[in-house]
């Protein structure tokens, strides 16, 4: 097979899947519509299933109020009364699948935005000014609850200057804060960001806190990176290739997992 | 006739608010919003309502773009799929509209706190953030037993809830179908918080139906100021397992609140130009309303 015969969100999919714990719980939101789709629900959910099956590890994933649903039997259709039919392990009440955070259960919790500054914290409510913004976004939604309590949160977006940016214009959930040490001080319980996955790179933290390229994807460059990142991109000094999916990865994903790209080719209405 | 009757005409009940009310609304998303209750609320003219919820769609959109509202309290405004929500939006780009910014927790603690009688509910959430300095309900406080910082969320008492449910009684005890109300709960906090409680249902049931079933019941006739016989009361919006989201009539709006002119076509059409609740209905027609229904009940 040749190297880049893999589609991003196969190559998202096997990155995030590699880095789930044995014994974790994930949290993935719902929501539908291309892209953003694939980034926060097809390739946590297919990253999941992978490691359970590839590497055998114990691991659970949340949607809102449902758990562990059975993947091979999910809805074409994300409207509620098919949700509400999906065979699942459980649905709980819906102000109590935060709680799962607030306990300090929630390993992951997969986040994004429409701003993330060097530190990783994360701007979903506006831009420009909050009295009298210049875009009004949807709001903090639960990706303040996420950012707060999740053991840490992967970041999922797609890069370009007016996203990754040297100061968000509102800060609607923490990451590392301003200094190393910051979510300590403010009395945060959990740890913040720990990846942010992108199309060109996987970026992780120093231990400052400080946001640092990884890992670069097959055919991106470090010039490819700073041009679409707002701030002065750091790299780590091994900075290395993202590793490429293996043919039995994506078999899994494509025969097994997800056969009607449902998820990694948002097929869900 | 010990018990006397709370069923009220959507027009009496929806006359329980007055301007400037703080108004907090049921459901969340694209679900179970109290549609109906609110195009009366529109047909009605109130203005300068602080409108409080957890998570928010078209109902806040459609609120806020008919004038109604100051004061929008909530985690979250937009419309699904389909995208921002534009009346919101311009709202706040064009107007300054006022927007008290809460995580989904800390919307829901304010009515958490307040349901079971508490001042405040403590939460991490919003330390280290900017929600604060939007949020007047939000302040830092440090627990007596362990030193540590928290974050007070303080507890809301609006003047009226407003939510829709599936049945009730003439006295007021609603219920839920039991398939869905686990996704409903916030409702009951959101209910119990309030001073005065209008309830839209489905359809109103007898007596002896509500007492079969009695672990149906969500919110006891004590919680419940009157109740509105409004089917099809949260459409566009679904309703749990009973009808589907109408995701061709929120596209509709989607696309009409491009521009505010576009909307006040929108606004004539479906709410303020047809006179009531039935009317509403006529218009949508039986064919659409039959598409979106999952379960056809009887009484």
């Amino acid at each position: 097979m040749a190297t880049n015969d893999y589609s991003l969100a196969e190559l998202l999919t096997v990155c995030v899947s590699r880095e789930l714990e044995d014994g974790g719980q994930g949290f993935i939101g719902l929501g539908t519509g291309g892209r953003a789709f694939t980034m926060a629900v097809g390739v946590p959910s297919v990253a999941a299933e992978l490691a359970r099956r590839h590497r055998g590890i114990d691991f659970t994933t949340q949607y809102g109020v449902t758990f562990e649903p059975d993947l091979k039997k999910t809805p074409a259709n994300f409207a509620d009364p098919y949700l509400l039919a999906w065979p699942s392990k459980a649905q709980v009440r819906v102000e109590e699948c935060l709680e799962y955070f607030r306990r300090g259960k929630m390993t992951v919790g997969f986040t994004s935005g429409a701003q993330i500054d060097r530190r990783g914290n994360l701007n979903t409510v506006c831009i420009g000014s909050h009295d009298k913004p210049k875009v009004r976004l949807v709001g903090p939604i639960a990706q303040s609850d996420h950012c707060t309590y999740a053991k840490y949160t992967f970041v999922m977006m797609v890069q370009d200057p007016r996203v990754f940016v040297p100061k968000l214009d509102f800060r609607s959930a923490l990451g590392h804060g301003d200094a190393a040490g910051d979510r300590r001080r403010l009395g945060v319980p959990g740890g913040g960001p720990r990846k942010v996955f992108t199309d060109l790179a996987i970026w992780g933290f120093d231990a400052d806190g400080d946001m640092r390229v990884e890992t670069l994807h097959p055919g991106a460059t470090r010039e490819d990176v700073v041009r679409t990142v707002g701030f002065d991109v750091v790299f780590a000094d091994d900075l290395g290739a993202t590793p490429a999916p293996t043919p039995e990865e994506l078999r899994l994903i494509r025969e097994e997992i997800d056969p009607e790209g449902l998820f990694l080719e948002a097929r869900i209405a | 006739m010990a018990q006397p009757s709370k069923i009220r005409s959507l027009a009496d009940a929806v006359a329980l608010i007055k301007d400037g009310d703080v108004v907090a609304i049921g459901g969340h998303t694209a679900r179970r919003h109290p549609m109906a209750l609110m195009r009366e609320i529109i047909r009605q003219g109130r203005k300068d309502l602080h409108v409080v919820g957890w998570n928010n769609g078209i109902d806040m959109d459609m609120l806020v773009g008919a004038g109604c509202v100051s004061t929008v309290e909530t985690s979250y405004v937009g419309i699904g799929s389909f995208g921002l929500a534009r009346n919101f939006r311009r709202a706040c780009e064009t107007d300054g509209l006022r927007v008290i910014e809460h995580s989904e927790t800390t919307a829901m603690d304010r009515f958490r706190a307040a349901s079971i009688g508490l001042p405040l509910f403590p939460s991490k959430t919003g330390l280290g953030t900017d929600l604060p300095s939007t949020n007047p309900h939000l302040k830092p406080f440090t627990d007596p037993f362990t030193g540590e910082t928290w974050m007070a969320v303080e507890a809301i008492r609006p003047d009226v809830a407003i939510v829709h449910a599936h049945t009730a009684d003439e006295q007021g005890n609603v219920q839920l179908d039991p398939e869905r109300w686990h996704d409903n709960s916030p409702d009951v906090m959101i209910a119990r918080s309030a001073r005065t409680v209008i309830v839209s249902v489905e359809q109103i049931v007898s007596e002896e139906t509500v007492m079969s079933r009695p672990i149906d019941t969500i919110l006891p006739r004590t919680d419940v100021t009157c109740i509105v016989e409004a089917p099809y009361g949260a459409h566009p919006c679904c309703c749990d397992a009973r009808y589907d989201y109408d995701l061709e009539h929120l596209g509709r709006y989607h696309e009409a609140t491009a521009s505010q002119s576009g909307f006040a076509e929108w606004l004539a059409d479906y709410v303020t130009g047809p006179a009531d609740h039935w009317a509403y209905l006529e218009k949508i027609g039986a064919r659409r309303l039959m598409e979106v229904s999952m379960k056809r009940t009887t009484r």
